[in-house]
């Protein structure tokens, strides 16, 4: 059974033109996804949709057969989905580890020793006990993002969501992002959904989804839709 | 837990805009603590000083309704015109309550104590001369037959007993005191004994204190004896023993007021017992004769005495009371008890009123403008913060635990400040309060002695005193009315507080701490607004 599921969803800002039309697609527990597509053609909205920081035109997306729009979004948020988003969001006035435990505390799990999971986790992707003590805004891209990746994981989450996660990533650690994903959903069975330009990352998921953009042409009928990429 | 987490964090990492906000509420919170500590020591003041004064009052015959109620009289009958006979006629029915019938209210349960005077006016004899008198004859007869002069206006004066009769006026004023209570002067420290002793007040032994100055215009000492006459029969002459000698105060700055006699002149005051006194009027009387003067009213020698009395109350509650009850008793409507120390004492405290009503007005506009400012820098704070508003709802913290956080931020740095600021508060509210109360009293002083000079009056030293270091001293023991004001000081006399203990205590750490959480709650009403109307997509959208 699919963990979170998209029928038939639209999405337009105001009154603008459609960015997103007609999407039908399924996740499931145990497997990574790849979103890809152009620049411009909606994959950081429909990483927007199902994170639940907004609701589709029309359509539903059904988290656990539930409608999305109908539980509650900040708990949604807070404990089913982690999101490693593309400009990372965290907050500058609080170091790597205190990022890392706000969402865990944020979340209202009860997890006991918060501070040895955050640095554990931030360990995992590579940043000492040294840089995980530094202000945000000390880091550099690549280690923001990383911190990033650990405030996702921290609160164990079902569905894991990450906006170009490898962008900022040398080529070694790409590799060992991507593997800590595929091993969150292959050996702790999490649903991970990558949003992601890089032809690496599509080519070590187990599906992608492509979204041709509709803001150029009409050439959505022609976009693959739930297919196999490579 | 996560608010308060968060909120602890953000404070301690966002040191300059708390700063700032800290020095805003710390001006607040301590001109705050100065103004309400005014506003607490003067009703505390106020308050303590009518609970602790013993409030004295005195039965009197109501004039003004006796004439109202004679006009009414004229209204119904004759075209308006007063008619002066029934007017005269209900004069002399009701004439101050006689010493027997006051004894007899003053059995109440509400009356704490009981006092009373009288006065006589005596003439010198061979070998003795008033003070500051120029010669023995310029005693002049009273042609309105009823007592001494009283002070106009002074709702104290008790008449004597007044009727046919001639009455001269005399050398010397001679009162005897029922108890010492009544000698309001000695108590409050105008008159003391620089000689001698006092007399006994429950004594009838004919003994009694001069003043210093009449004793040394005469050679006299403690010891001496003096004999003195009655003005209207010269050869009735009563022998009193000096027993100590008193200075006077006042009398040494009345000289410029004009006096009718030189008895008036408190140098000329001799003091006794009243049963003393009481024996010379019933001697007085046994050998008193009737003349028939040129219009063919009856005279009588004898020595008039004018009482004065005055009960005493524990509480403005008993005051009260016991005026009900006179009326219950079946006192006529047209006596009435009245006492001057409530409004005295309230006259005493006008500075410090007036500076409380000044603590209100600042204490208004510091928190006015306060608000103001902490509403803006909440405004600029939040929409700086706005981003950190998108990220926590972007992880699912919800709006109202954001917007939680930032009061909570926003309380705990009024808290502090306002602690700290009750500390700079409780450290400059005397002196500062004592200081504006001191300007307020000059200021008062500076009117007064600008009033007086206008009306040609001499300088205003004698009129506004300020008053002592304790703080809470009533205005004043209530002078035992008319007579006793002609002798004592002048009524009029204001005692103001000088000084008041405007501490800081825990009532207005309350009152502060409540300021601060309603200054919390205006302030970051607003930020609670904006968090309310962000939407967290919207945000991080905007700011990528």
């Amino acid at each position: 059974m699919s963990i979170l599921e998209l029928k038939d969803v639209c999405y337009a800002y105001d009154s603008r033109a459609k960015v997103l039309d007609g999407l039908n697609y399924k996740f499931e527990k145990g497997k990574v996804y790849a979103i890809v597509g152009r620049s411009g053609a909606g994959k950081t909205t429909l990483l927007s949709l199902l994170s639940g920081l907004t609701s589709p035109t029309s359509g539903v997306i059904l988290f656990d057969g539930k409608d999305v729009k109908t539980i509650d979004r900040y708990k949604y948020r807070s404990r089913h989905v982690g999101v490693v988003f593309q400009q990372f969001n965290l907050l500058p006035h609080l170091n790597a580890v205190e990022n890392v435990e706000l969402s865990m505390r944020a979340s209202g799990k009860k997890i006991p020793d918060k501070r040895k999971i955050a640095t554990e986790l931030l360990e995992k992707v590579d940043l000492d006990d040294q840089l995980s003590k530094r202000r945000i805004l000390k880091l550099s891209g690549g280690e923001q993002q990383r911190v990033a990746i650990a405030r996702a994981l921290s609160y164990d989450p079902d569905i894991i969501l990450a906006d170009e996660p490898t962008g900022n990533l040398d080529l070694n650690t790409q590799e060992e992002v991507i593997d800590i994903f595929n091993r969150l959903a292959h050996e702790e069975n999490k649903c991970v959904i990558l949003v992601s330009h890089s032809s690496e990352v599509a080519a070590s998921v187990d599906e992608v989804y492509e979204l041709a953009s509709l803001r150029k042409s009409k050439r959505r009928k022609e976009a693959i839709t739930g297919g196999q990429f490579i | 837990m996560l608010v308060l987490i968060n909120a602890m964090k953000s404070i301690v990492r966002s040191k300059g805009r708390n700063i700032l906000i800290g020095i805003i509420v710390l001006a607040i919170a301590a001109s705050s603590c100065v103004a309400l500590a005014i506003r607490n020591a003067a009703n505390e003041a106020e308050t303590a000083g009518v609970d602790s004064i013993n409030i004295t009052g005195t039965i009197s015959v109501d004039r003004e309704k006796l004439m109202a109620s004679a006009q009414n009289a004229a209204d119904s009958t004759e075209g308006g015109r007063p008619d002066m006979d029934s007017m005269r006629e209900m004069m002399s029915q009701y004439q101050d309550l006689s010493l027997l019938e006051l004894q007899a209210y003053s059995e109440s349960d509400y009356v704490k104590n009981f006092y009373y005077s009288a006065s006589v006016s005596l003439n010198t004899t061979e070998g003795l001369e008033a003070y500051g008198s120029e010669s023995s004859s310029d005693s002049f007869d009273d042609s309105t037959g009823g007592g001494f002069p009283g002070e106009a206006g002074n709702p104290g004066g008790q008449g004597g007993p007044g009727g046919p009769g001639r009455m001269t006026m005399g050398d010397f004023t001679v009162t005897g005191y029922s108890a010492e209570d009544a000698m309001s002067k000695f108590i409050s420290g105008t008159s003391q004994i620089t000689d001698g002793e006092m007399f006994d007040t429950a004594s009838s032994d004919m003994n009694c204190l001069v003043s210093k100055e009449l004793a040394a215009f005469n050679g006299l000492s403690v010891g001496d004896k003096i004999t003195l006459a009655n003005p209207n029969a010269e050869d009735e002459t009563y022998e009193f023993t000096i027993i100590g000698i008193y200075a006077d105060s006042s009398s040494s700055n009345t000289g410029d007021q004009m006096r009718f006699s030189t008895s008036m002149d408190p140098a000329n005051l001799i003091c006794t017992s009243y049963d003393a006194l009481q024996s010379v009027t019933d001697n007085s009387a046994s050998v008193a004769t009737t003349q028939t003067d040129d219009f063919g009213n009856e005279q009588s020698t004898a020595v008039m005495g004018q009482l004065s009395s005055a009960f005493v109350f524990g509480s403005q509650d008993d005051y009260e009371a016991f005026d009900a009850e006179l009326t219950t008793n079946g006192l006529s409507e047209y006596y009435t008890l009245s006492s001057s120390d409530v409004s005295n004492y309230e006259s005493s405290l006008l500075p410090l009123k007036n500076l409380s009503n000044f603590a209100t007005t600042m204490l208004l506009v510091v928190l006015v403008i306060g608000a103001v400012i902490l509403i803006v820098i909440n405004v600029f704070n939040i929409r700086e913060r706005k981003y950190e508003v998108g990220v926590l709802t972007a992880i699912g913290v919800k709006k109202g635990k954001v917007a939680m956080q930032f009061v909570t931020e926003l309380l705990c740095i009024t808290l502090l400040f306002i602690i700290i600021g009750a500390g700079v508060g409780m450290a400059v509210s005397v002196p500062i309060s004592n200081n504006l109360l001191s300007s307020q009293i000059e200021q008062m002083n500076t009117q007064a002695e600008n009033e007086n000079a206008n009306f040609g009056r001499p300088g205003g030293d004698q009129n506004f005193q300020p008053g002592g270091g304790s703080g809470l001293q009533p205005g004043g023991r209530g002078d035992m009315g008319g007579m006793m004001s002609v002798f004592g000081g002048d009524p009029s006399n204001v005692t103001y507080l000088e000084k008041i203990n405007a501490t800081v205590n825990l009532p207005i750490m309350g009152q502060l701490i409540g300021i601060g959480i309603i200054l919390t709650l205006i302030s970051s009403l607003s930020a609670v607004i904006f968090v309310m109307r962000y939407e967290p997509l919207k945000i991080l959208t905007n700011r990528t």
